[in-house]
């Protein structure tokens, strides 16, 4: 690992201003809409350039719904393929979603929850529950934790994945609560077993009846608790206000917020990230106005975060797919994303992806690759609803080396090499008599460099 | 192609099994017996780590059918007495692990019992960690112990790699090393570039690494870089390796089986690969466990039993071993959904030729709990100790980060 030179935290959360030597241009533009989003063709990217960074940040955060129009298109497709009960299809309308949603933050949020509260459709095998708890974590996605936390401890697809469907005093199951405090909340070290024991005994009586939340009280533990220090008969919902007011708490969920809009790798320190967490304290624990502030923040600009991310399979395809205006089949990228390692509704555990190195292995390296293969050689893979040697020829591109340069500056986080370049030229530069089919391989040989990988 | 230690070696096998048509006998001469023995040799032997991911219930794998305590605390999940595969008089199977019982009967089993760790961590991701990178948390984690195992051991002949990853999941951190890249095979169809410009792509993406370290992306690219040509490397030797393997035993239908039976193939094409690292996910059973517990011993029990009458009939058995272990059993008694709730100490299981067979130490008490689990009495590391030394052979204590006894798993250590 690089060593890192100790970051001034006050630094690092003041509001960047752009200057000569890092001047608001397309570049920087570009890796905001990486980060805030999936990706911004040039069109989009020269709006951006056009105003100041926090006016963008700003209306990124102020797109904190979807447009009443774009919601319904996108619901009642997912309404269409869920009659068919099949969470691949679900995962597929979800793809939809992220590739045309005109609020990328709201969407890149929602699956950030989704690998926090990860609740995997193998296990749940409802696909019309796992819908409605990707509805509530869009609905709270940069709202309040506290009412997101509470939403999710009674969501069903949750309870079921935890094995907490009828919870009841004589043994209570342990794994939600060990989850809300382990995962969620607060992370490992931050309670003790007999917290576990005690938290859970506030959630018995706590059942899905009829695929539907409810209260058995005659199942309810209703003697006094002890938790994380306070004492009293507590029920569920006053559990979850304990654990989620813990102080520690807007710490954990800051990094990891951090950690995914930021950088991988970064070491967070309580002194770095407590500035943060505050903000979290001083605004009765809502999350946009953390966004906002990591978003518009020195650190997020500098060169600690500036490619400093490996793109997960999401962020690979739907940044390929809106870097290039492009459209293509939404099931096969739903499979697609499942094969290399991110199946939306199919977290790998609990605990979600890990995300950074744990993205990259033999498997992956290759299926990345082979994955781009089948979406460029896939007919319904058009851009700007065209061929791709139309859709370069309005940007006034007819050879392979300027289509390199197009690629590079929609698509890459960091310049391709000029060797890489070179042999990329000599093995796919000749368009030959087919420049369609000749520059979708180039794009696919972009797509699978190491540089490419990177956000 | 073989090396020459691999050539004597398949040399000795083989006209050990024939020996009647060479004309020696029912049985080798000792001199051709003791060259068989030392053919093979340390670097000749092959670990496969099976990680069954989730905390499995050892209660209920390595079942004290005899102790009234066991059914007190498991009203519906205690397995009848007349259904454990009885291995004495205390202490026996779960009726899914046929395989393993016969295997054991074939003395091709050690059960080490009642393995765990000093203050158990009952949180699947930490425990895991500490079980991969055999420190506590408060220690830096870089890399994991057999990332750091491979570190020791000498470049094999042939470039392949020194271990493989076979699954559908991340990586396991014990395979992280500062230095070796472990990679991931995920399907065999699926292990190699696609596409009618594979061979250019495979060109381009095997060109000399661009120096990194002052670019943007810094280590990350440098990462990147390495894994994509690693990927390509062994994609081509996996696949060459794997080609026109056959074999006559039939392995059961299931994902932990097909993994097995690629081993199988890539250690019958004489890859020098020492370590495979494969994992089973489910164990995690909160909720309804006895059906599903069921359903996952059988399936790991009859994939460990086919792999290793594979491994026989290719005349592999004694360069094999199969380590099987979980992040942690699971508590004595059941929770009210007829499911257990995260425990501490469990069994580890050891599959070979070169075993000395049995149960190894004693059963935990379950008269004697601690926080309603069951204690640990061996140490997971002198476990591990005792693979890398007595196995292996490399030095356990640089890999474990400190000393552990080894425990008389093998035969002749």
């Amino acid at each position: 690992m690089a060593v890192e030179t100790k970051i001034d935290p006050i630094w690092a959360w003041q509001p960047f201003t752009p200057s000569d030597s890092q001047p608001w241009d397309r570049s920087l533009a570009a890796h905001l809409y990486r980060r805030a989003g999936f990706g911004a063709d040039l069109q989009l990217l020269d709006e951006a350039v056009a105003q100041s960074p926090h006016d963008v940040v700003d209306e990124l955060i102020a797109l904190n719904l979807e447009t009443s129009d774009f919601r319904a298109v996108a619901d009642s497709l997912a309404q269409t393929l869920l009659a068919g009960g099949d969470p691949m299809k679900l995962s597929a309308a979800w793809v939809y979603r992220l590739l045309f949603t005109p609020a990328q933050l709201l969407e890149k949020t929602t699956l950030f929850w989704h690998g926090h509260f990860a609740t995997g459709a193998d296990k749940v095998k409802d696909s019309a529950m796992m819908w409605r708890q990707n509805q509530l974590l869009r609905r709270h996605a940069l709202g309040d934790f506290q009412a997101l936390a509470q939403a999710i401890a009674k969501d069903p697809a949750m309870l079921i994945y935890l094995d907490s469907t009828s919870n009841r005093k004589s043994h209570p199951n342990e794994n939600f609560a060990r989850e809300l405090m382990e995962l969620f909340c607060l992370g490992e070290g931050h309670y003790s077993e007999t917290d576990v024991v005690e938290l859970a005994r506030c959630f018995t009586g706590w059942e899905i009846r009829r695929d539907r939340f409810r209260k058995n009280r005659y199942q309810h533990d209703e003697g006094e608790k002890s938790i994380l220090g306070k004492r009293g008969a507590f029920d569920g919902e006053q559990a979850v206000e304990i654990v989620v007011g813990r102080d520690d708490m807007p710490r954990f969920i800051c990094r990891k917020l951090a950690r995914y809009f930021i950088a991988d790798e970064l070491e967070l320190t309580d002194d770095l990230i407590e500035i943060p967490a505050a903000t979290m304290r001083e605004n009765n624990l809502q999350i946009a106005p953390v966004l906002k502030l990591m978003l518009s923040s020195n650190l997020f600009f500098s060169a600690h975060a500036r490619a400093r991310k490996i793109k997960s399979p999401v962020e690979l395809v739907i940044g390929m797919l809106r870097g290039l205006n492009g459209t293509t089949n939404s099931q096969l990228v739903a499979r697609g994303l499942r094969d290399i390692g991110q199946g939306l509704f199919y977290p790998p555990n609990v605990k979600g992806w890990d995300g950074g190195r744990a993205w990259i292995n033999s498997s992956t390296v290759l299926g990345r690759a082979n994955l781009f293969e089948k979406l460029l050689s896939d007919e319904d893979t058009k851009f700007d609803g065209r061929s791709l040697t139309q859709s370069l020829a309005d940007h006034d591109i007819h050879d392979a080396d300027h289509a390199i340069d197009h690629f590079e500056h929609c698509l890459m986080a960091v310049p391709i090499n000029p060797a890489t370049r070179r042999q990329l030229n000599v093995q796919f530069g000749s368009l030959g008599k087919d420049p369609e089919k000749n520059y979708r391989r180039l794009l696919h040989a972009v797509c699978s460099l190491p540089e490419f990988q990177l956000a | 192609m073989f090396s020459e230690r691999t050539n004597r070696r398949r040399f000795l096998y083989t006209s050990g099994g024939g020996g009647l048509a060479i004309g020696i006998g029912s049985s080798l001469p000792s001199c051709f017996l003791h060259a068989a023995e030392s053919a093979t040799g340390d670097e000749d032997r092959i670990l496969v780590v099976v990680q069954l991911s989730g905390g499995n219930d050892g209660l209920n794998t390595v079942i004290p059918y005899a102790d009234d305590a066991y059914r007190a605390a498991r009203a519906t999940l205690a397995v009848p007495r007349s259904e454990v595969l009885a291995i004495d008089d205390d202490l026996g199977f779960h009726p899914s692990l046929r395989g393993i019982k016969d295997l054991l009967d074939d003395g091709q089993v050690a059960v080490v019992q009642g393995v765990g760790y000093e203050n158990p961590n009952r949180s699947h991701f930490e425990s895991m960690d500490i079980w991969h990178s055999c420190v506590r948390k408060d220690q830096s984690r870089t890399d994991g112990w057999i990332g750091r195992a491979l570190e020791q051991f000498t470049a094999a002949d042939g470039g392949d790699v020194p271990a493989l990853h076979l699954g559908e999941q991340q990586q396991p951190f014990a395979l992280a090393s500062e230095t070796i890249r472990v990679p991931t095979v995920k399907q065999l169809e699926a292990f190699q570039l696609r596409g009618a410009d594979s061979p250019a792509l495979r060109r381009l993406l095997n060109g000399p690494p661009t120096p990194a370290a002052d670019q943007a992306g810094g280590d990350l690219l440098g990462f990147l870089q390495s894994s994509t040509q690693g990927a390509i490397s062994a994609s081509q030797r996996v696949t060459a390796a794997a080609e026109g393997y056959q074999t006559d035993i039939k392995y059961p239908q299931s994902r932990l089986a097909d993994q097995l039976r690629l081993v199988a193939q890539l250690i019958s094409a004489e890859m020098t690969t020492r370590v495979y690292y494969l994992q089973l996910d489910g164990f995690d059973t909160h909720a309804q466990q006895g059906d599903t517990h069921a359903i996952l011993l059988r399936q790991w029990s009859d994939a460990v039993a086919a792999f290793l009458r594979d491994m026989k009939a290719h005349g592999h058995t004694d360069r094999v071993c199969v380590m099987t272990f979980s992040e942690f059993g699971r508590r004595v008694a059941e929770n009210a959904s007829a499911g257990t709730d995260h425990g501490a100490a469990g069994p580890m299981f050891l599959c070979g030729g070169g075993l000395n067979a049995g149960l190894i130490g004693t059963a935990p008490r379950l008269d004697d709990l601690q926080q309603g689990d069951l204690k640990h009495s061996v140490d997971f590391r002198s476990v591990y100790a005792s693979v890398l030394k007595d196995w292996l052979g490399t030095d356990p204590d640089r890999v474990l980060r400190g000393h552990y006894e080894t425990l008389p798993l093998f035969a002749g250590a």
